[in-house]
């Protein structure tokens, strides 16, 4: 973008886009932190997940002060309100990508405790997993490079998210049927497929938005095929 | 947010419009339509012909030598830049304020009868009327009711230009021009005129031009973006100030130009 008559505006839209890009970063490692503590039942590194929500709590709140302020100060216009909305929106879904990993993270320690959910399938939210958070970090590099043909293919890509979703859930109630036992179990494992297929979704609104900020074109809510057409 | 009104009537149309200060061309062929009881806002940057443009809507710059204009502007069926337009009548259909206030050095009772004169015969409490109507609609009454026949030169700046926002309306024009009318006023004052004129577009048609983006944001139904004496974009506010077409008013509206 070019520069603005007033250096300290750029600055301050600079300056508020890098503390997205450090909540996005912090978010995605809690997600990978989560997935991890699940593959390994191991508890610490959920208690870690844990933790760090309290500093994602406080970068949101920090994130949004910053906003009010740019918005109150310089009556932003055209692409740079859009921005400025996205990034209002952006931060938004970046916390509670935030909250399903702390989700994550706590069921995770309510397996570990009951001890019964060794025997099912738990590894193969992996896929799933490792597309989410994917997903996610692409989406933040195209924030950063504010680059609409990569939000295109977010949104394509969160299809797949939801395709392994549905055949997890599948598989989890073969597994209940089999053995009435396993349900208890299997309901916490199909809360951690819901919230990696819930993160898919934070990452395909982000870039919904990068789309807004670039194009100017609300594609929220309409076909594939349609946010295509609107972004030539 | 939208305040346009149900159907859309163009009460001032303007085609292929030059204009000339003697050899310079401020204005570059201007089309636009000027939709009735609406607000529309010029902006632009300074010597972009924005109040150029204003000036030709009722013939202003016929009071300098050496400055004409080529083209139509239609209004009631006529082209006004005909020669023999009658000039003091078009101007009390499109009355003007400007951006200094002007009261008269008389009475605030006369500033505003003595424009009603010239067109009209009204017995005293007819005038009473108009001039009570004239003041309450630029919502100026309450502070001068009870001093009707001190001078307009001892009201405040910001009561002036709404005096003169006063005498613009008693006349009963059918569009107001208004040259940066709050250039010159404090936030409050500023305010007070910015509500005038969403009052006033029930009734009137506003042109506006005006240097402050946030104001043609606030007040306007539509807006035209002019540079170097050509009209760059024209379209609803909304749309402009979210997303222009054009990157030149992109560039202008967020700050950018330069």
């Amino acid at each position: 973008m070019d520069k603005h008559i007033s250096s300290q505006f750029d600055a301050e839209l600079g300056s508020v886009s890098t503390r997205v890009l450090e909540l996005g970063g912090l978010v995605e490692s809690q997600i990978r932190h989560a997935v991890y503590s699940l593959s390994q039942f191991n508890s610490e590194v959920a208690d870690q997940v844990i933790a760090t929500e309290a500093q994602v709590n406080s970068m949101e709140v920090e994130i949004d002060r910053d906003l009010s302020s740019i918005i109150a100060r310089r009556q932003p216009t055209a692409r740079d309100l859009r921005l400025l909305i996205a990034i209002s929106k952006i931060t938004a879904n970046l916390e509670r990508a935030g909250d399903e990993s702390e989700k994550i993270a706590r069921m995770v320690k309510s397996i570990i405790t009951t001890g019964n959910a060794r025997s099912l399938p738990s590894s193969e939210l992996r896929i799933a997993s490792d597309l989410a958070s994917g997903l996610l970090r692409k989406a933040l590099d195209a924030f950063a490079r504010l680059d609409v043909t990569e939000a295109v293919s977010i949104l394509k890509e969160d299809d797949l998210i939801d395709a392994e979703f549905d055949g997890f859930v599948r598989k989890l109630v073969t597994y209940m049927m089999e053995d009435p036992r396993t349900i208890s179990a299997s309901l916490d494992l199909l809360f951690v497929a819901k919230a990696i297929e819930r993160i898919g979704d934070h990452a395909k609104n982000i870039a919904e938005f990068i789309i807004y900020v670039v194009k100017g074109a609300d594609v929220r809510h309409i076909a594939l095929a349609d946010v295509e057409s609107a972004v030539k | 947010m939208n305040t346009l009104p149900a159907t859309k009537e163009t009460i001032l149309e303007v085609r292929n419009l030059n204009f000339y200060y003697g050899a310079f061309q401020g204005l570059k062929n201007i089309n636009l339509d000027i939709q009735k009881n609406t607000v529309t806002a010029f902006i632009g940057p300074s010597g972009c012909g924005k109040s150029t443009l204003l000036r030709t809507l009722n013939r202003m710059y016929d009071l300098y030598p050496g400055q004409r204009a080529e083209g139509e502007i239609n209004f009631g069926g006529e082209n006004i830049l005909n020669p023999k337009q009658d000039l003091n009548l078009l101007r009390s259909r499109i009355g003007m304020v400007f951006q200094k206030p002007t009261p008269f050095p008389m009475s605030i009772y006369d500033n505003i009868a003595f424009g009603v004169r010239l067109y009209e015969n009204l017995s005293r409490s007819d005038m009473d009327d108009r001039v009570e109507w004239a003041l309450q609609k630029a919502a100026i009454w309450g502070e001068v009711k009870n001093k009707l026949n001190q001078s307009g030169l001892s009201l405040s700046g910001g009561q002036q230009q709404r005096l003169c926002i006063a005498r613009g309306i008693a006349v009963k024009p059918s569009i107001l021009l208004l040259d940066e009318p709050t250039s010159a006023l404090d936030p409050i004052s500023t305010g007070k005129v910015e509500e005038l004129v969403h009052t006033l577009k029930s009734e009137y048609t506003v042109v506006i031009v005006t240097h402050n983006m946030q104001q043609a944001a606030r007040v306007s139904d539509y807006t035209a973006y002019m540079y170097l004496g050509e009209l760059m974009e024209f379209g609803e506010t909304d749309q402009i100030f979210m997303k222009p077409v054009r990157q030149e008013t992109e560039d202008y509206i967020t700050g950018r130009f330069g």
